[in-house]
């Protein structure tokens, strides 16, 4: 082997492990980032992350970006195996009469079995549209587990807050009604 | 020679248990390689709420007859690849399996040739400076004395 070959070699090597460290940190830092629910806590309203996903029902995808700038939107991020995922669901549903026609009610039922979430929503009485995010891909865009979560978009498609405590269903509601 | 028939023997009859595993999977053995999704670990090593409500799919699975196959694929269409603790033996799932063993033998064979090569670059030793006669001829005799 010539030396000039040697050279190249090793210097191949050296750039594969460079570049190995590089995707390393990369991958590090980006898994410092918590979503949406920790950009909201720092004080920032991101816009809300777009998914693209199938409907519970099987009457086609809900495409949460084509909303932007239509209707203002309540995500309820759920599952079937969640239990105090039905009363927050049950207030979304009772929330949903007074503000059905302003405000779009979007669930994303979450690590879930599809047939579990639809008999889920039977049994309980949900009528508002949710998708099947099975992987929690979306879910973990948006904060992660924990759930029950729910965020409220304005108008907009600025994430305007979370909800955290009972009163912030309705201080939420009107503020992105209004938006 | 035992030895391997010994390995081709147990080979031959680990393949009908594979079989059987794959046509009549047991919830026991699908716990231990299907992944809670909130947990993080194997359902065997979880109690909540999500990993019983998966045990409870594949125990129903199981008694309506489906395989292992079919059961792994229904848990990776509802909540993709990450629920099965080890990829599946197809497509990308092949790659997890195939390189780490590719990345071992590649190793082994450059370590190889590495040592074959630095084995014949060696050169003998330089055979050291002609003894003095006179010490030589000291030493025969010291060792026909000691032969005696």
């Amino acid at each position: 082997m010539t030396r000039s070959v040697r050279l190249a070699a090793q210097g191949l090597a050296i750039a594969l492990v460079v570049g190995l460290l590089a995707l390393l940190i990369w991958r590090v830092a980006n898994d410092s980032n918590k979503g949406v629910s920790q950009a909201l806590r720092d004080g920032q309203h991101p816009t809300a992350p777009a998914f693209d996903l199938s409907r519970l029902d099987g009457r086609g995808r809900i495409d949460l970006a084509s909303l932007r700038g239509k209707k203002p939107i309540v995500l309820d991020f759920w599952a079937s195996w969640c239990v105090p995922c039905i009363h927050e669901s049950k207030r979304l549903e009772a929330a949903r009469k007074q503000y059905g026609n302003r405000v779009a009610f979007i669930g994303v039922d979450t690590k879930d079995f599809s047939g579990d979430a639809r008999s889920w929503q039977r049994k309980h009485g949900i009528t508002y549209p949710s998708v099947h995010d099975g992987s929690g891909g979306v879910l973990t865009k948006w904060g992660g587990l924990p759930i029950p979560r729910i965020f409220f978009v304005a108008r907009s498609g600025k994430v305007v807050g979370e909800l955290i405590v009972e009163e912030d269903l309705p201080r939420y509601l009107r503020q992105i009604a209004a938006s | 020679m035992r030895k391997l028939i010994f390995l081709l023997v147990a080979a031959l009859l680990a393949v009908p248990v594979a079989h059987a595993s794959e046509r009549h999977p047991t919830l026991n053995e699908l716990e231990g390689e299907v992944m809670c999704p909130v947990c993080g670990t194997t359902l065997d090593q979880s109690s909540s709420p999500a990993a019983q409500q998966i045990k409870r799919v594949i125990a129903s699975r199981i008694a309506a007859g489906d395989t292992k196959s079919q059961i792994e694929n229904q848990l990776v269409a509802e909540y993709g690849d990450a629920i099965l603790a080890a990829p599946q033996h197809k497509g990308l799932g092949l790659l997890a399996w195939w390189l780490p063993i590719a990345g071992i033998i590649a190793a082994a064979a450059i370590v190889g040739a590495g040592a074959w090569r630095w084995s014949r670059r060696r050169e003998p030793l330089p055979a050291g400076p002609p003894l003095d006669p006179i010490l030589e001829a000291r030493l025969n005799d010291e060792l026909s004395r000691l032969d005696d």
